[in-house]
């Protein structure tokens, strides 16, 4: 089991600035799978994937969390992205006076993938199409007075050239519009395989609909509380959290704060 | 005091004296009354505003020699001149000078053939008369303690006049250098745009690294006639235990435009003055400095914007890095008279500070008698944004090559400005080896043998 490319965090525990947030997260995702990760706003989603790619601001106090047979809690973020982990920032930082070219090229290189110049430019441009990124974006500086959708765009362009064994999506189908949503999903299914664990945080099922995901989770209070098959989806888009979590873990309080989510 | 040694060749009388009688007659005056204005004015102390924040109690002018022997660094100096010029602008002509004068002047045939000037300051004197005195009333002989020495005591210096409508067809890289102890240098460069005329002017200010103590007293003159266009850059590296007082004065008349880019590496101590005086309706100055210091590098930048005439547009931008126990200062006034309606007037000064005893601090003022203008400034320091960190980091970037790309990048805006291509690859490949964490506090120059 331990050599097979699946992340498994058992119990996690984190928090932030003293806060917990994440309560006992149990989740497996096997390589090849497309797993989604839905819950209301302020549920921990995005927590999650911080814990998982090692933010530092976000402490764990318990649990485990293990890829590929390695445990991630002792490395730092960029050890476990050269193990093959990925995040899809929700809000993508800039980094000002450094290119995309550059920036890509850095990180490449750290993940000992350097290509010679042309195949690098010639790949790029070639994802860049894919993803209708207009060629001049080589040269800003990455992510820097990028729209909203840009940045979304840039962070799968960063997804498809570096060929992660595990993404973790954190709502990057959020603000986009429907074109932009597709080219997206395209870009992500393209990407996917069977060497690859894919782990999407969304709100909405539309893009669900593109990547047929394998197991849907809902995150509720910093822990798993339901999961199940791809009609879980669908079921939420109809219903709303309240009939899912109303029957388990979730309080009135819960329910009010889903309301306000959706 | 009064009992102490003289060392030979010190700044003193006598330097003065031997200046004075080579000069041509109304250059000799004003040395004489120059050097009269120094020793009349004290040495800036913290009550002078200009050095509240700038410490040269420790600097002692007489200890420095203005007139030394041979070092024998001279040769390896000019090869790594004319390299930078390589790397810089190959078909530039370069006039480099040392502190014994002019000891290379090539290349200035293309500009001799469009009539455009290109000499030294001393020469040109004596030869251009007129244009020298009117460029240099701009660096009045008692303006102050520092300038007043360098009014007394340059030697050799660029000049370079540019007759009116010529567009220069080359750039002009006026280099200097000094080494040896205690070794005074006095860089001296004017530059005469006549109306409508355009130039790229490179200065560049070495001395080895590996140098003991310097001081080096600097001044930059450039005049731009009407309609005139001059693209200057300048890099300064001296050595990091080089005592570096300099003053950029440029002067622009109606609907002339000056970009000005300096990249600042070098010194233990550096107080630059960077004067605008934007003279003539719609004149325009881009103002645009990269600075990194370390070790205990004190960096003082002081600059100016006046603005004296309706419509006129000035834009400064000061990056500055500091690492180690490094300082950086700096200070700027937006000027603005009366007359001075429908003027933009910008300054901003980003600091990064990277290590914890490393500092920097921003004072912008304004000082408007105007009332239809627009100006603004802004100042900020820091230190490198854990989320850029983290962003990299999660690409799998490790922490050191992170942080190097973000300082480096953070530099980039202020590089993008550089008018002239080849310098400004020249000083983004000065920061990348900065950045790597070597020091650019002077240059590798061939030893004596
Ligand atoms: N850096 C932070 N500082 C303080 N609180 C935080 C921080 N990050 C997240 N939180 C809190 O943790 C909870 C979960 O947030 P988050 O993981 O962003 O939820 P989601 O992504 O599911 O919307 C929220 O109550 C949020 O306010
Ligand atoms: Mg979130």
């Amino acid at each position: 089991m331990s050599d097979t490319a699946q992340l498994v965090v058992e119990g996690l525990r984190a928090s932030v600035e003293g806060k917990e947030i994440l309560n006992g997260v149990d989740l497996v995702v096997p390589a090849g799978e497309i797993h989604a990760l839905m819950g209301p706003n302020g549920s921990g989603k995005s927590t999650l994937a911080y814990t998982l790619m090692g933010h530092p601001s976000y402490a764990v106090t318990g649990g485990s969390a293990s890829f590929a047979g390695t445990d991630l809690l002792p490395l730092a973020a960029d050890e476990r992205a050269r193990l093959g982990v990925f995040l899809c920032f929700q809000y993508p930082t800039s980094i000002p006076g450094v290119s995309v070219v550059n920036f890509l090229r850095a990180a490449l290189k750290a993940q000992g993938r350097e290509m010679p110049a042309r195949e690098f430019l010639r790949t790029l441009s070639a994802v860049m199409r894919e993803l209708n990124i207009d060629e001049s974006f080589r040269s800003r500086y990455i992510n820097d007075g990028f729209s909203g959708g840009e940045k979304k765009r840039m962070e799968i362009l960063q997804l498809a050239l570096l060929r992660p064994r595990l993404a973790i999506l954190d709502e990057t189908d959020s603000g986009l519009d429907v074109d932009a949503l597709r080219t997206v999903a395209e870009g992500v299914g393209k990407v996917a395989g069977p060497d690859m664990g894919l782990l999407v945080i969304t709100h909405y099922p539309r893009i669900l609909e593109y990547l047929r995901p394998d197991v849907v989770h809902v995150l509720h209070r910093g822990r798993v509380v339901v999961s199940g098959g791809h009609d879980l989806a669908r079921r939420i888009e109809s219903d709303g959290y309240d009939p899912i979590l109303g029957a388990g873990t979730a309080g009135t309080a819960a329910r009010n704060e889903t309301k306000g989510a959706l | 005091m009064a009992t102490q040694l003289q060392t030979p060749g010190a700044i003193g009388p006598e330097a003065v004296t031997t200046r004075v009688e080579s000069a041509c007659a109304w250059l000799a005056a004003r040395r004489r009354a120059a050097w009269e204005a120094y020793t009349a004015l004290p040495m800036p102390d913290r009550t002078n505003e200009d050095y509240r924040r700038t410490d040269v109690s420790a600097l002692r002018p007489d200890e420095f020699v203005a007139d030394p022997g041979e070092t024998g660094h001279g040769a390896g100096l000019l090869a790594t001149l004319r390299e930078m010029r390589e790397r810089i602008a190959p078909e530039a002509a370069f006039v480099a000078a040392t502190r014994n004068g002019v000891r290379a002047c090539e290349g200035t045939d293309p500009l001799l053939a469009q009539g455009v000037l290109v000499s030294s300051l001393e020469e040109a004197a004596e030869r251009d008369e007129e244009a020298v005195r009117r460029a240099l009333a701009h660096v009045p002989v008692d303006g102050s303690k520092f300038t007043s020495l360098w009014n007394a005591l340059w030697r050799g210096g660029v000049f370079v006049h540019v007759p009116a409508g010529i567009e220069a067809r080359v750039p002009v890289i006026a280099a200097y250098s000094a080494a040896g102890e205690q070794a005074a240098v006095f860089p001296a460069t004017v530059v005469v745009l006549e109306a409508n005329a355009s130039l790229t002017l490179v200065e560049l200010q070495v001395s080895p690294a590996a140098q003991g103590t310097m001081l080096s007293d600097s001044v930059t003159v450039l005049h731009l006639g009407e309609g005139a266009r001059l693209d200057y850059c300048l890099l300064q590296r001296w050595s990091a235990a080089t005592w570096h007082l300099a003053t950029h004065r440029a002067v622009l008349e109606r609907d002339s435009r000056l970009r000005f880019f300096a990249a600042t590496f070098g010194s233990r101590l550096q107080k630059a003055y960077w004067d605008a005086l934007l003279e003539g309706p719609g004149a325009d100055a881009t103002l645009t400095g990269v600075c990194f210091g370390g070790g205990d590098q004190h960096l003082d930048h002081q600059s100016l914007q006046a603005h004296m005439a309706p419509s006129t547009h000035s834009d400064l931008l000061l990056k500055v890095a500091v690492r180690d126990r490094a300082q950086s200062v700096y200070g700027g006034l937006i000027s603005v008279d009366r007359v001075a309606q429908k003027t933009d007037g910008y300054v901003q000064n980003r600091n990064l500070m990277l290590s914890r005893g490393a500092k920097a601090s921003g004072i912008p003022m304004l000082e408007i008698q105007a009332n239809d203008v627009r100006c603004s400034h802004g100042v900020t320091a820091g230190h490198i944004d854990d989320d850029q960190r983290f962003y990299a980091h999660s690409r799998g970037i490790e922490p050191e090559a992170a942080d190097r790309m973000i300082v480096r990048g953070f530099m980039q805006d202020a590089l993008d400005r550089c008018p002239h291509e080849g310098f400004a690859e020249f000083v983004g490949g000065v920061l990348d080896e900065v950045v790597a964490g070597h020091s650019a506090a002077g240059v590798e120059a061939e030893a004596p043998a």
